[in-house]
């Protein structure tokens, strides 16, 4: 029941597109209902592509092969094209038989839909090219994914744009002898498929054929069938084949390489290291190059990516005694000059070559490295300590200061200042020193005092301010805050030290200025 | 003289850096901020903001050429600074003020000393401080090293004709680190001495007021208010 109903369906939508078909084709009417049936028997395919109905599919086919073979199955029959060429309509029966299509049964009407009857309808094409181009569509009613990737692809649109050479399905894939390439059970490439690749598409890129023939990639899968290196397509692609001249390939190129050789699992069975994408990343040609894939993918850049140095069809390996770049620095040298033509002997060396610095490889910029390693650390580092310590020094004396002024106000005299050096003497207002515990402002009030004394004699009363950095004398004047308790404490005092002072603090001074180990000695 | 009470005095000033000075240093200021704003992106291509600043080749092509023409401009304000101090020194007029000595040692000592609670005094200094003088010559190899590994960069080719290749990548990396180091070395060290801890603007006007001459320069204060006329019973000479 379940299979009756599909069927119907089936029909129903057979029905569909060959109307579609036909207003496309513009054919006559008359040929309607055959059409209609062919297309019928066309798209049962669809559903027959599936291994268990594959064998009874052309039980649905009003026209068997047998009836085709009569006439084409031997050689003989051909047709005159317009320029001239002559069409060979023989098609060897065992050749079809063998391919894919016809161990799975596939009739030929399913292709040749609109050859039902006979006598065939007329057939025009201005040349054999022009036979296939008309006749390669028919792949499209069972391959639709694969027809269209390949349509979008380089070759589809050079056939789009007019170059009839362009590769279509039957170019690469035969007409009659159509292989199978994919292993039903794991979807993968047989390996017998994969050696066939490269020569099928040297059918047309032969001299790119030559050169992979000898890369290291190419001799592996002709000579020892590797199943590993890669063939065509695997860089390529398959149907949706993209032109490798673009800018945009050239940027995406160096994660086509990266497919493989960062597969941990593939490369530990050659011994290749796996860090080649990261140390080309890390290195200013690769991080520019996947910069711009990522922001700019159709940006135009100069900037190397792998095939550059190591080749694009040639590829070699490095070590290689006569092609290699690592083995032979001049073939090294000779890729750089593509982009740096001054470039001389000792340049490609400028290139890491994949390696990580390290004592051994790349000293100089291993040790360059250890250098910034310690001392951005040791000595920014250290800078920024004493400023932070700068800064909890300078909070501290302000919040101190504040203190002592508050404590000034509240206490104006007491305790007079014994510790102070001999010049204490001269200065009468104690109280300035007495509430500095710590001694520090003490002792630079006591410094800045003396050039008070010293010019402006009757101000010298300031100090009791107790301001670490004492005022200059010229400004001393404005300097009057909080200053009414000295004076009123030895008014007679400045006419005294107006006197003497001037000169023991002058040679304070002095002192000071020339002899700076003065100065370390009393800090010791 | 010392004695007469002044009511009015006019603050004064002592200069601290010649025109040609301030300009040098303008020029350098200016040279650090182009070269810092192109060639950080330039450093940090993995960044998604440098990646979005530096999306085409067109821009990468732009932001290297401002970063080589605020090179030259460098160079032009290096070599000038070389060589007015190696003309001073063939007339024996280089000052000398901002050569290390052995007393700013001495000086980074006690002041740690003072960091570190262990010390109650400043040390005293004189025209330039030790810190001032680290900021200089720190900035002066700096800058070298920039400029040096900049121009192997620049001209690779060139470079590896008289020097190994490793040259290249070693320049790179000492040539992007040093930029680092040289940036967080201003903000941390310069900026605060010239801003945070005081507000230091000398290098603009050229000039340094008495109070701070006082606080932060005071034996330079000492010398130059010692050698001049209005104290001459100090007997400054002796």
């Amino acid at each position: 029941m379940r299979a009756l109903l599909r069927a119907s369906l089936i029909l129903v939508g057979a029905a569909l597109l060959a109307t579609a078909a036909l207003t496309c084709l513009l054919d006559s009417s008359e040929a309607l209902p055959r059409r209609a049936q062919a297309a019928a028997a066309d798209f049962t395919p669809i559903r027959a592509s599936s291994p268990q109905q594959g064998d009874g599919g052309d039980e649905n086919l009003s026209i068997g092969n047998d009836t085709c073979l009569g006439c084409h199955g031997s050689p003989g029959p051909t047709l005159t094209l317009e320029n001239g060429d002559i069409l060979d309509l023989y098609v060897n029966p065992a050749d079809y038989a063998a391919s894919i299509h016809g161990q799975k049964g596939y009739a030929c009407v399913q292709c040749h839909t609109t050859v039902g009857n006979y006598p065939h309808p007329e057939f025009k094409a201005a040349s054999l090219r022009d036979a296939s181009l008309q006749r390669y569509t028919a792949c499209q009613s069972c391959h639709g994914l694969q027809y269209s990737q390949a349509a979008d692809s380089v070759h589809g649109k050079a056939l789009a744009s007019g170059n009839q050479q362009a590769a279509i399905c039957t170019d690469c894939h035969t007409a009659h002898e159509v292989k199978r390439l994919n292993d039903p059970q794991t979807h993968t490439l047989l390996p017998s498929a994969r050696a066939s690749i490269p020569q099928t598409c040297a059918k047309c890129h032969f001299a790119i054929y030559q050169k992979y023939k000898t890369s290291v990639h190419g001799a592996a899968l002709l000579e020892e069938s590797n199943p590993d290196v890669p063939t065509c397509i695997d860089c390529h692609g398959v149907h949706n084949i993209e032109d490798p001249t673009t800018a945009a390939f050239r940027l995406q190129s160096p994660q086509i390489c990266a497919k493989c050789h960062t597969d941990e699992k593939l490369m530990s069975r050659y011994g290749i290291s796996t860090n080649v994408m990261n140390s080309y990343v890390a290195d200013f040609h690769g991080t520019t190059v996947t910069i711009f894939e990522k922001q700019s993918p159709d940006a135009e850049t100069n900037k190397a990516v792998c095939y550059d140095c190591h080749g694009v069809h040639d590829i070699s390996r490095p070590d290689d005694p006569i092609t290699g770049i690592q083995s032979r620095k001049e073939n090294l040298l000779a890729r750089c000059r593509k982009c740096h033509p001054e470039a001389d002997a000792n340049f490609p060396t400028a290139w890491l070559s994949h390696y990580e610095p390290s004592p051994e490889k790349y000293p100089i910029v291993y040790y360059v490295n250890l250098f910034y390693k310690l001392f951005i650390p040791g000595v920014l580092g250290s800078m920024a300590l004493l400023v932070a310590l700068d800064v909890g020094r300078s909070f501290y004396n302000r919040s101190r200061e504040k203190q002592q002024k508050i404590e000034a106000a509240a206490l104006p005299k007491e305790a007079p200042a014994v510790e102070l050096p001999p010049e204490a003497s001269l200065e009468p207002p104690p109280s300035t020193t007495q509430e500095a515990p710590g001694g520090e402002s003490a002792v630079i009030s006591e410094d800045a005092a003396l050039p008070l004394m010293e010019e402006l004699p009757e101000v010298e009363a300031q100090e009791s301010d107790g301001e670490p950095t004492s005022p200059p004398p010229q400004e001393a004047e404005d300097e009057t805050r909080a200053q009414d308790t000295p004076p009123a404490d030895q008014p007679s005092q400045p006419q005294e030290t107006s006197s003497e002072p001037p000169l023991a603090s002058h040679d304070e001074d002095q002192d000071d200025a020339s002899e700076p180990e003065g100065d370390e000695e009393r800090h010791d | 003289m010392s004695l007469t009470p002044e009511i009015v005095k006019p603050e004064l000033h002592f200069k601290r850096f010649s025109k040609s000075q301030r300009w040098e240093h303008t020029l350098l200021l200016f040279c650090v901020l182009v070269l810092l704003l192109t060639g950080l992106p330039q450093k940090y291509r993995t960044a998604g903001w440098s990646q979005y600043l530096l999306s085409t080749p067109e821009r990468v092509q732009m932001i290297q050429q401002i970063h080589h023409a605020a090179a030259l401009l460098l160079t032009a304000g290096a070599i000038y600074h070389l060589g007015k101090g190696i003309l001073q020194l063939a007339r024996r007029q280089l000052p000398a003020d901002i050569f290390p000595v052995w007393q700013d040692f001495k000086d980074a000592w006690q002041m740690i000393l003072f960091l570190l609670f262990l010390s109650k005094d400043k040390p005293k200094f004189r025209k330039y401080n030790f810190e001032q003088k680290v900021t200089y010559w720190f900035i002066f190899f700096g800058v070298g090293i920039l400029i040096v590994t900049g121009y192997i960069l620049w001209f690779p080719e060139v470079v590896t004709r008289l020097l190994p290749g490793g040259v290249i990548p070693a320049a790179k990396l000492a040539h992007s680190s040093e930029a680092i180091v040289l940036a967080v070395f201003i903000v941390v060290w310069h900026f605060y001495h010239v801003h945070l801890e005081r507000l230091n603007l000398s290098i603009f006007t050229g000039k340094l007021n008495e109070e701070d001459m006082q606080t932060y320069h005071a034996l330079e204060y000492q010398r130059l208010t010692a050698s001049q006329p209005e104290s001459p019973e100090s007997g400054g000479e002796g």
